[in-house]
C-alpha cells in the first residue's frame, strides 16, 4: 500500500511540477502583481526615498501648504558634519576645522550669510568669490533630488529641514519610488468606462467567434460527409489550411486582402469604389474581419471533431433512418445533430475558454482599432502591462487585468468540468448497452 | 405485395458479389435467404431496402419497378442485425420516427404507435430509452418501428443473432407470429438453419452469389439438389461416402458420391454397412456415433440414448435405401 503511494506520488511528480510551474506560478504571481502598483517607474523590486520637481507639485496639488513646500525646496543652510567633511575635502582640513569651531550647528538662512560666515574666517579666509560660492554651496540643506535608502533617513531629513511633523507621512509616501500595495487597480477597473467597453468587446468577440467557428465547423463537416470520400479528404485539408500557417502569415494574407490598395479595393475600384481600407474603416469592417480571421483557423479544429464524430455514428444507424423515410435535411436534424451534442458542447466550452484569452489575432491584424473599437480584455491587459504607449508599463493594473480573466477562466473550467462528468454518469448504460 | 427480383446484379470495386440472381417472393410470404457467412446475403437485403445501388437487373414490388428509388421512397421496413435504434430518442419515438418525417400528425401518430405497441408488447417500455432495454425488448421495438409505416415489404437482418439461446426461441415465434397476423411479404436473412426453416415459408439458399435452391423446408431437406445444398441442411450434418462402400446399394452408373444423413443410418434398417464406433457424443435424448467404415472414411448415426454400444465395438450398421442421395462428378443430384 505505502509502496503504491509513492510509486503513484512518483507518477505524478512531473505533472505536479509542470502545474506548479506553469499554472500556480503565474495565477500567483498575477494576483500579487494585481494589488501592487508597480509599473515601469515603480520597477518591481523595492524603491528610495525622493521628491523631485514633479512629485512636488503632486503634493501642492493634494493640498499641502505652501509654506511646507518652500521649506521642501529650500531649507536653507545647516553647518554639520556632512558639509565639513565637503569642504575639507574641497579646500583644506584647517579651513574645514576653524569655520566648525566659529560655526559649528549653526543655520543659516540664505547663501550669502553662509558666503559673508567664510570670508569673515580669521585664519583661513577664502579669499575668491567663486570658491566661496561653491564652498557656500556645500552646506545647502534641501529634501529636493536627494535620494534617501531608508525611510527613517527621509524623515530625518525632513525633521531637520524643519517641516511639520504631520506633514511627514504624505510626503514621504509621495517621495517612496518603489510599487506599494493597493486596491487601487481592482477600482479602478470599475470605475474606468474603457473597461466596460473592453469587457463589452471580449462578449462580441466570443460570442460571434464562437458561433462562426461551431457553425461552420458543423456546415464543413456535414457537407463533407456526404461528399465522396477523396474529395471530402481534400476539402478538409484545404480547411485546415490556415492553421497551419504561422499567425503573422496569415494576418499579413488578410492584411493584403483588405488593404486600400489590396485585393479588395482593386476589386471594388472596377466597379467605381474609391479604395479604402476594407479592415480599418469601420468598427463593423474591424469586427467583422477579426471574426474571420478567427473563423477561418478555428473552424478547421470544430470540422475534425465532428467530423470524426459523424463518423462514429453506426453507418446502421443512418441507414436505418434512410430506410425509415427521413431525407437529408431530417436526417442531419434528427439524427446526426442530437449525436453531435457532445462534441459542439465540448467544443463551445473549450473555445470559450481560449477565445477569453487569446488576442494574438487581434494584435496583429487591427491591434484593437479603429480607435479602441476591436480592443479586447486580453489585448487590454497586454497594452496595459506589456505595451504602452506612454512608455510607462503599468504591469500592477494590466495584472489586474488579467486576474480578472483568470478568475473567469478557472470558474468556467470548474463548472464545464461538473458538466462534462455529468456527461459520463449519464452516458455509462449507453456503454454497457 | 408481391417482390420480384430480377437479374440482380452487385459488384464492389468491379468484383461481382451477387450474380444474376432472380427471387420471387409471392404477397404475404416469409422466404429466408440462407447461405454460408460471404455468401452476398446482407448484400441482397440492402439492394432491395435502396441502401445499395442496384447495378443490374430490376426490383419489382408488385407491378412496380422500384430499381432506381432511393430507399426513403421504396416503403420497406428493415430490422437491423444490431437494430439501429435511435440511442437519444425514447422508445416511443423511435417507433414514431417514419411517420414523423412523413409529417403525419400527432394523433394518428399516437394511435399507430400504440397499435404497434400492442402488436409487439412493449406497452410498458415506450418511455425508455434504448440502452435501458434488454437485447429482446430492443429487438421488438425495432420491430414494431419496421412494420409501423404499414412496409409493402419487411426485411429482416439476422435479426437473432444477437440475442442468447432461450431468447432467440421466443423471438423466433414471436416474428413468425407478427408477420403472418400482419400479413406480409417478408424475407428473413439468415445463416442458421433452424431459424430458415423454422421460420419461413420457404428456403431461399444461397452460395457464392448465386441462390442454389428455393424450395420450402422439408422440400429442401429432403430433396437437395446438388452436394452443397446437402451438406449445408442437416444437424448433425450429412456424411458422404463412394458407391464402393456400399456395395449392397445398386448406385447408379453416374453416381460418385453418396450422402447418408445420420438419422438414416443404424441397426434398425438391416445390414450391410461393417463399420467401427470411434466416438459417441451423448446428447441427452440420443446418442452421436462417429463411424469409421472399412475404407477408413468417417460416417455419423443417431441413435435413441440407451443402445449401449462403445467405442472400439465393430457393428453391422444398416442404412434407409430410399433415403440416399446421390450425386455425380458435378456434385448434382442424380
Ligand atoms: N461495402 C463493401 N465493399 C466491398 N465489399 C463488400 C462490401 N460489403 C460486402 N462486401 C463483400 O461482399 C461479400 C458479401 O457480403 P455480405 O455482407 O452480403 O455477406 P453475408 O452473406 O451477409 O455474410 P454474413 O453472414 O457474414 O453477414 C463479402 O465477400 C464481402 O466481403
Ligand atoms: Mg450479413
Amino acid at each position: 500500500m505505502k509502496r503504491m503511494n509513492w510509486l503513484g506520488l512518483g507518477f505524478l511528480a512531473p505533472a505536479l511540477l509542470v502545474i506548479a510551474l506553469f499554472f500556480l506560478a503565474p495565477v500567483i504571481m498575477t494576483g500579487f502583481f494585481a494589488f501592487t502598483n508597480m509599473s515601469t517607474a515603480t520597477g518591481i523590486t523595492g524603491g528610495d526615498y525622493m521628491l523631485n520637481k514633479s512629485a512636488l507639485r503632486a503634493l501642492g496639488d493634494a493640498g499641502l501648504p505652501d509654506a511646507t513646500l518652500e521649506k521642501l525646496e529650500d531649507a536653507g543652510y545647516a553647518v554639520d558634519e556632512k558639509g565639513l567633511a565637503a569642504l575639507a575635502a574641497q579646500i583644506d582640513q584647517e579651513t574645514a576645522d576653524e569655520f566648525a569651531r566659529l560655526h559649528g550647528g549653526e543655520s543659516f538662512a540664505t547663501r550669502r550669510d553662509v558666503e559673508r560666515a567664510l570670508k569673515d574666517l580669521r585664519q583661513n579666509r577664502i579669499r575668491k568669490t567663486r570658491d566661496r560660492k561653491a564652498a557656500a554651496e556645500l552646506f545647502k540643506r534641501s529634501v529636493l533630488n536627494e535620494r534617501f535608502g531608508t525611510e527613517a533617513e527621509f524623515r530625518a531629513a525632513l525633521t531637520a529641514g524643519g517641516i511639520a511633523p504631520r506633514d511627514h507621512d504624505q510626503i514621504t509616501a509621495q517621495a517612496y519610488t518603489g510599487w506599494v500595495w493597493t486596491t487601487e487597480n481592482v477600482e479602478l477597473l470599475f470605475t474606468l468606462p474603457s473597461t466596460w467597453r473592453y469587457a463589452a468587446n471580449t462578449a462580441i468577440y466570443v460570442a460571434f467567434t464562437l458561433s462562426f467557428n461551431v457553425g461552420f465547423g458543423l456546415f464543413l463537416a456535414i457537407s463533407t460527409f456526404y461528399l465522396p470520400a477523396a474529395q471530402a479528404a481534400t476539402f478538409r485539408a484545404i480547411w485546415f489550411l490556415p492553421r497551419i500557417l504561422p499567425p503573422v502569415l496569415y494576418v499579413l494574407m488578410w492584411k493584403w486582402f483588405t488593404w486600400d490598395t489590396g485585393f479588395l479595393s482593386t476589386v471594388t475600384g472596377w466597379f467605381g469604389m474609391s479604395p479604402k481600407n476594407w479592415m480599418l474603416d469601420s468598427p463593423t469592417h474591424a469586427w467583422t474581419t477579426i471574426v474571420l480571421i478567427n473563423g477561418f483557423v478555428g473552424a478547421s479544429m470544430g470540422m475534425i471533431l465532428f467530423a470524426s464524430a459523424i463518423r462514429a455514428i453506426p453507418a446502421s444507424m443512418l441507414h436505418a433512418s434512410e430506410v425509415d423515410g427521413a431525407n437529408r435535411w431530417q436526417q442531419v436534424r434528427y439524427i446526426i445533430l442530437p449525436q453531435l451534442r457532445w462534441p459542439i458542447l465540448f467544443t463551445t466550452a473549450y473555445q470559450t475558454l481560449s477565445l477569453l484569452t487569446s488576442f494574438e489575432y487581434i494584435l496583429l491584424a487591427t491591434d484593437g482599432g479603429p480607435g479602441r473599437a476591436t480592443e479586447v480584455w486580453a489585448l487590454a491587459a497586454y497594452h496595459t502591462a506589456l505595451n504602452n504607449y506612454g512608455g510607462n508599463l503599468q504591469y500592477g493594473l494590466g495584472a489586474a487585468f488579467a486576474l480578472v480573466l483568470v478568475i473567469i477562466g478557472i470558474l468556467a473550467s470548474l463548472f464545464y468540468l461538473r458538466l462534462f462528468n455529468f456527461r459520463q454518469l449519464v452516458g455509462k448504460p449507453l456503454i454497457e448497452g | 405485395m408481391q417482390l420480384d427480383l430480377i437479374g440482380f446484379t452487385k459488384r464492389f470495386d468491379g468484383t461481382p458479389v451477387v450474380s444474376g440472381m432472380d427471387l420471387s417472393v409471392a404477397s404475404g410470404e416469409m422466404i429466408a435467404l440462407l447461405g454460408p457467412s460471404g455468401c452476398g446475403k446482407s448484400t441482397t437485403l440492402f439492394a432491395i431496402c435502396g441502401i445499395h445501388r442496384i447495378d443490374e437487373g430490376r426490383l419489382m414490388f408488385g407491378e412496380r419497378d422500384v430499381s432506381g428509388l432511393p430507399s426513403q421512397r421504396r416503403n420497406v421496413g428493415v430490422v437491423f442485425q444490431n437494430y439501429a435504434l435511435y440511442p437519444h430518442m425514447s422508445v416511443f419515438d423511435n417507433i414514431a420516427f417514419p411517420l414523423k418525417v412523413q409529417k403525419a400528425d400527432k394523433d394518428q401518430i399516437r394511435r399507430r404507435v400504440g397499435e404497434m405497441a400492442e402488436l409487439v408488447h412493449i406497452e410498458t417500455l415506450l418511455d425508455r430509452r434504448p440502452a435501458q432495454l434488454s437485447g429482446g425488448q430492443q429487438q421488438r421495438v425495432a420491430l414494431a418501428r419496421a412494420l409501423v409505416r404499414n412496409p409493402d415489404v419487411l426485411l429482416l437482418d439476422e435479426p437473432l443473432a444477437n440475442l442468447d439461446a432461450k431468447l432467440r426461441l421466443e423471438m423466433r415465434s414471436e416474428i413468425r407470429r407478427i408477420q403472418q397476423e400482419t400479413g406480409l411479404t417478408a424475407i428473413l436473412v439468415t445463416h442458421d438453419q433452424v431459424e430458415a426453416m423454422s421460420m419461413c415459408d420457404r428456403i431461399a439458399l444461397m452460395n457464392n452469389g448465386r441462390i442454389v435452391q428455393i424450395d420450402g423446408p422439408t422440400r429442401m431437406y429432403r430433396d437437395p439438389m446438388d452436394k452443397f445444398v446437402a451438406s449445408f441442411l442437416g444437424n448433425p450434418p450429412i456424411s458422404f461416402v463412394t458407391p464402393e462402400d456400399l456395395p449392397c446399394f445398386g448406385a447408379p452408373k453416374a453416381c460418385a458420391e453418396i450422402g447418408l444423413r445420420p438419422e438414416h443410418v443404424g441397426p434398425q434398417f438391416g445390414t450391410g454397412l461393417t463399420g467401427e464406433v470411434r466416438f459417441v457424443e451423448t446428447q441427452g435424448r440420443e446418442d452421436l456415433f462417429d463411424i469409421a467404415l472399412p475404407s477408413g472414411r468417417m460416417i455419423r448415426s443417431v441413435q435413441p440414448a440407451g443402445s449401449g454400444l462403445r467405442p472400439g465395438q465393430t457393428v453391422d450398421w444398416g442404412y434407409d435405401a430410399a433415403e440416399l442421395l446421390c450425386f455425380d462428378r458435378q456434385e448434382v443430384r442424380l
